[in-house]
């Protein structure tokens, strides 16, 4: 049966050489204006349509606001605007600060998402020797950024720890002459940690980050050791607190210097998530950062049996990040790692310059990937796609291409293309364009596209639902104490090294 | 089709007609109150649910069809149609703002990136090394690793 008709729809008046550049969306009730600077201000709907017909002027409570964030034609300072959106931007042109050094991909654990693509214990030939180490470092002080962050990962990376102790010492030698400033972070399971290893990284000021995705009975079911249904659980815990202790022991204050942890979120944690925040909680973990799991390694052979699809991620984020704001109105510090990256970019004048969100991502232009064989990827998960068989975002080698020439390669500029928002079908009229970054690789995943289709695509999203509850969230805080609570997180505080010993051979 | 009048001054009203037959549902815009990028912008957030299709109707005259991908109901057809719609306002707001104001984002930008203020870091550092003397070099770490003279470890 055939039925027709039709749809009344009443243009609203429009005035539009009145208006400043905006974006908008209806969030919470209102509309949600939305600058290329960050700015952002929330209008009733009748207030709106006032705005677009030339009718909010000077008189209109709204008005001096409006103008000020750059909404508003009549007044605009086109000069602070330019600024402001410079602020914004400004590791534009840095090149890569963020380093990632596949140290070795031989892990003793058999994590049911393993994105890493680990090989056995044995394979030894998977190793990065100390000549291509030394290349490592000679490549990354090459990049133009004042700020080089050694990430080092693996496989599990302490199982070729010499690597990682050479590293640390020559950059700290070569950087004499470059005086950039250096940091080295660990990423670790912490199944290899020895009290002697475990000292030597505390002298040498090097990070921790290992990964806990919850309780016993959450962690050990996602992250067993190879060959054995035993997980990992106590080891972490023993470590974490070793560590923790230790640092209080040094004098250094614990809110700074503590094991960082991340969590992977599968369907057992989805289950469990109240637990898991208290758990890191009473660890006195200050950043919970909930992701969820990504298309690469071996999550994609069982993504049936752990995976979750993006609204049930997002229904247990909901949950989890309203507990975390509970828990701050309590008096607890702890904050949710991707609302922060969001909400610094909305309450403050910077950008975080976190490579994956980000517009253009910073994959080949903030971040470059190391593999232990010596081959350069524009990001982690260039080189995760690599070792599923698919060399693709491979840029050249160590000792072949500087970092100049990584940095302008053509797949680096091809990812580029593809994560510039203001380009993308969707993304370049969206309210969240300000906040938000996309992730070729992950299109590349799922459809073999970089460019990927944005309402089919599971970041768009994450990232949309998270930007959404936050503003839904600081659209209903009358009494301005979440936007306290919200501005805290936004806070870093640098670490400043203890006096003592630089190193501890 | 569309029959539009103008109501109060600036203002439109429009009637955009429908038509579904349990599986898919069509709507026909006039071009000239509904941009091309508008109705493409509009018609792109329905990917994930339905198939999108566009044709000619006729002189600016544009059909956008909607079938979508799972089971469906002319309830649910109707609600598609209204949907498009309602984000059709939303798309020609969204261009005719993008034209009016895109010469003020192409300056911002501009003076953003391209005034002398914003020099790169790269030139400010390539100066600064020009004018440090380097110390003495034993251990030849200065060597650029591109020419394979920092090898060994």
């Amino acid at each position: 049966m055939i039925n027709s008709g039709t749809i009344r729809l009443e243009h609203p008046r429009l005035d539009a050489d009145a208006l400043g550049p905006f974006r908008f969306g209806r969030i919470a009730g209102k509309v949600l204006l939305t600058h290329d600077t960050g700015e952002w201000h929330f209008l009733s709907e009748e207030d709106f349509q006032a705005l677009l017909a030339g009718q909010l002027t000077i008189g209109h409570p709204e008005q001096p606001a409006l103008v000020a964030k750059g909404f508003l034609r009549e007044g605009m300072d086109a000069e602070a605007v330019a600024e402001r959106f410079r602020r914004k931007k400004r590791w534009l042109g840095m090149g890569p600060h963020l380093h990632v050094v596949i140290t070795t991909l031989r892990c003793n654990q058999a994590c049911k998402y393993c994105h890493a693509s680990r090989t056995d214990m044995d394979r030894v030939d998977t190793d990065m020797s100390l000549e291509t180490a030394r290349k490592v470092v000679d490549a990354a002080l090459q990049s133009p950024s004042p700020y080089i962050a050694f990430e080092y990962q693996g496989g599990e990376p302490t199982v070729n720890f010499d690597v990682i102790r050479f590293m640390v010492q020559y950059s700290r030698e070569k950087n004499r002459y470059e005086n950039k400033t250096v940091e080295h972070s660990l990423v670790t399971n912490m199944t290899t940690m020895t009290e002697e290893i475990g000292e030597w990284l505390l002298a040498n000021d090097v990070l921790l980050c290992t990964s806990l995705d919850g309780p016993k009975h959450v962690h050990d079911w996602n992250r067993p050791h190879t060959g054995s249904t035993s997980g990992t659980y106590d080891q972490v815990m023993h470590w974490i607190q070793w560590f923790n202790r230790r640092y209080v022991e040094m004098g250094r204050d614990p809110n700074l210097w503590h094991v960082d942890a991340l969590m992977t979120t599968t369907r057992k944690s989805v289950e469990n998530w109240k637990e898991i925040i208290d758990l890191y909680v009473s660890l006195g973990i200050r950043n919970i950062y909930l992701r969820p799991l990504n298309p690469f390694g071996f999550i994609t052979k069982t993504w049936k049996q752990v995976g979750n699809d993006m609204p049930e991620f997002m229904a247990f984020y909901e949950e989890a990040l309203d507990y975390i704001i509970e828990l701050n109105r309590q008096g607890v510090q702890i904050i949710e790692g991707n609302a922060a990256i969001f909400l610094k970019k909305m309450l403050t004048p910077d950008d975080p310059n976190f490579v994956d969100i980000r517009s253009p991502i910073g994959a080949g232009t903030g971040q470059i990937a190391y593999n232990y064989d010596g081959r350069i990827f524009p990001s982690d998960e260039g080189r995760m796609i690599d070792a599923m068989g698919n060399p693709m975002f491979e840029l050249g080698r160590l000792g072949e291409l500087s970092i100049g020439d990584a940095i302008r390669h053509p797949t680096v500029r091809s990812m580029a293309v593809a994560s510039l928002l203001d380009s993308l079908p969707q993304c370049s009229e969206c309210w969240n364009a300000p906040y938000c970054g996309v992730r070729p690789l992950h299109n590349y995943m799922q459809g073999k596209d970089l460019f990927g289709q944005r309402p089919n695509t599971p970041k768009c999203k994450q990232h949309m639902g998270i930007a959404r509850l936050l503003f839904e969230r600081l659209a209903a805080d009358s009494d301005g104490s979440l936007d306290r609570i919200f501005q805290r997180w936004t806070i870093q505080r640098p670490r400043e090294t203890a006096p003592g010993p630089a190193t501890n051979d | 089709m569309s029959d539009s009048s103008p109501e109060t001054e600036g203002a439109l009203v429009d009637e955009i007609r429908w038509v579904e037959d349990g599986t898919r549902v069509a709507l026909t815009l006039d071009e000239s109150i509904y941009p091309m990028d508008a109705i493409y912008g509009a018609a792109y957030l329905f990917v994930d649910r339905c198939y999108v299709f566009l044709s000619r109707e006729g002189d600016r005259m544009v059909e956008v069809r909607l079938k979508p991908k799972g089971e469906s109901s002319s309830a649910a057809l109707q609600a598609l149609a209204g949907e498009l719609a309602n984000e059709l306002l939303n798309q020609v707001l969204r261009v005719r703002i993008g034209d009016s104001t895109r010469k003020i984002r192409e300056y911002y930008m501009a003076r953003a990136f391209f005034s002398t203020s914003t020099q790169s870091s790269i030139d400010q550092l390539l100066a600064e090394l020009d004018q440090e003397e380097l110390a003495e070099d034993e251990l030849e770490i200065q060597v650029p690793w591109e020419t394979g003279g920092a090898g060994g470890g």
